[in-house]
């Protein structure tokens, strides 16, 4: 069941956290497994993004250890995690380190400005290529799109809206069945698989 | 050492909280760290945010931020092994059986239903997160030149960003 070497992994998924800044970092992962490597199929991936935004905790963790348990097992689902969090977690630590010495400037402010303002242009464009590959069907878009709303220009309570939501998807489905939104696969675009 | 466990044990809940991305977590978050518990002021969370952003991996790291403004090293461990531990063994134990369960029906029918409530909550946050980080014409250029130049696949993302910063400081300084 093991796709890949168990070091290969840790060293894909350190790239991948280590080179993920800003915001929907899943989206990295899909340009460096699905895209890139092609280690893993799309429609396999939403599967996973999916289960990963619905369990409790931190979503890029729990990506990588979703995607690294698929990819080498137990042992990849623990060293995936390993991978991507710890590299991340001492260079925070650092960075609080000089934060609570005071050496952020009005330079550094400005230029963290600017940083997160890029991050959202390429956060809005991943996470586009994702869902556009994932939607089929005008009720699973129409799910969307109402979770969406509720949960972003509303602002209401995460958690109750996946609640509702999702009692919401189950009833529109169960009376009416329709095409499972994430299958047919869509054609890996794996060069180099 | 009261101090240490509650700050352990409210990183523990928060994580559970963290449903659909980490970005509909931080409102509360904020409010048990700056309201309730005065850990740290609304500048210096917002401050640990943004470097969580800037910084490589997870954004919910920002949890080893405020740590660390708690207890320095120790109070940093704690809440990075709270926010992540638990919330992984669960995500292992779940994924190693889903595996086993994803072709039953009923699996599919929960993924069929997940699936756009998941998709949704990702727009959701990109939203969240525009509203930050965008608050006038410079911050909006930025963000549209970095989504064309990503968008045409010439450029690694990362440089795409860095440039951006780079032109942000340019034209503040």
């Amino acid at each position: 069941m093991r796709r890949v070497s168990l070091l290969r992994l840790i060293v894909v998924f350190a790239w991948t956290g280590l080179s993920s800044l800003g915001g929907g970092r899943s989206a990295y992962f899909h340009e460096s497994l699905v895209r890139r490597r092609g280690w893993i199929r799309h429609d396999e991936f939403v599967q996973d993004f999916t289960l990963s935004q619905v369990m409790p905790g931190p979503n890029f963790s729990n990506l990588a250890v979703v995607l690294g348990y698929r990819l080498a097992g137990f042992a990849g689902g623990v060293w995936g995690l390993l991978a991507v969090v710890l590299p991340g977690a001492l260079i925070l630590l650092a960075a609080s380190g000089l934060y609570a010495e005071g050496a952020f400037g009005t330079g550094a402010t400005l230029l963290m400005r600017g940083l997160s303002a890029a991050v959202v242009g390429l956060v809005a464009v991943t996470s586009l290529r994702i869902m556009c590959g994932s939607l089929r069907g005008a009720r699973a878009a129409a799910i969307a799109l109402l979770t969406f709303v509720a949960v972003g220009p509303l602002r209401l309570p995460t958690v109750a809206v996946v609640l509702v939501m999702t009692a919401l998807s189950f009833a529109l489905y169960r009376f009416a069945p329709g095409p499972h939104p994430a299958l047919p696969p869509t054609p890996p675009p794996a060069e180099n698989a | 050492m009261a101090n240490l466990a509650l700050l352990t044990w409210t990183f523990l809940w928060l994580s559970f909280l963290c449903v659909g991305g980490g970005l509909g977590v931080i409102p509360e978050m904020e409010r048990q760290a700056v309201t309730i518990h005065h850990w740290l002021t609304a500048r210096e969370f917002v401050d640990g945010y943004t470097l969580s952003q800037l910084t490589p991996g997870p954004n919910m790291l920002v949890a080893v931020f405020v740590g660390h403004r708690v207890h320095g090293l120790l109070g940093a461990a704690l809440a990075g092994l709270a926010m992540f531990v638990p919330t992984s063994v669960l995500a292992i134990v779940i994924s190693h059986h889903w595996q086993q369960w994803r072709d039953r029906p009923w699996a599919v029918a929960a993924e069929r239903a997940l699936l756009p409530v998941g998709v949704g909550l990702m727009a959701g946050g990109v939203y969240t997160l525009a509203r930050t980080a965008i608050h006038d014409g410079v911050t909006a250029a930025l963000a549209v030149a970095t989504a064309i130049v990503v968008a045409t696949d010439r450029v690694p993302p990362v440089v795409a960003i860095l440039a951006a910063g780079a032109i942000g400081w340019l034209l503040w300084r």
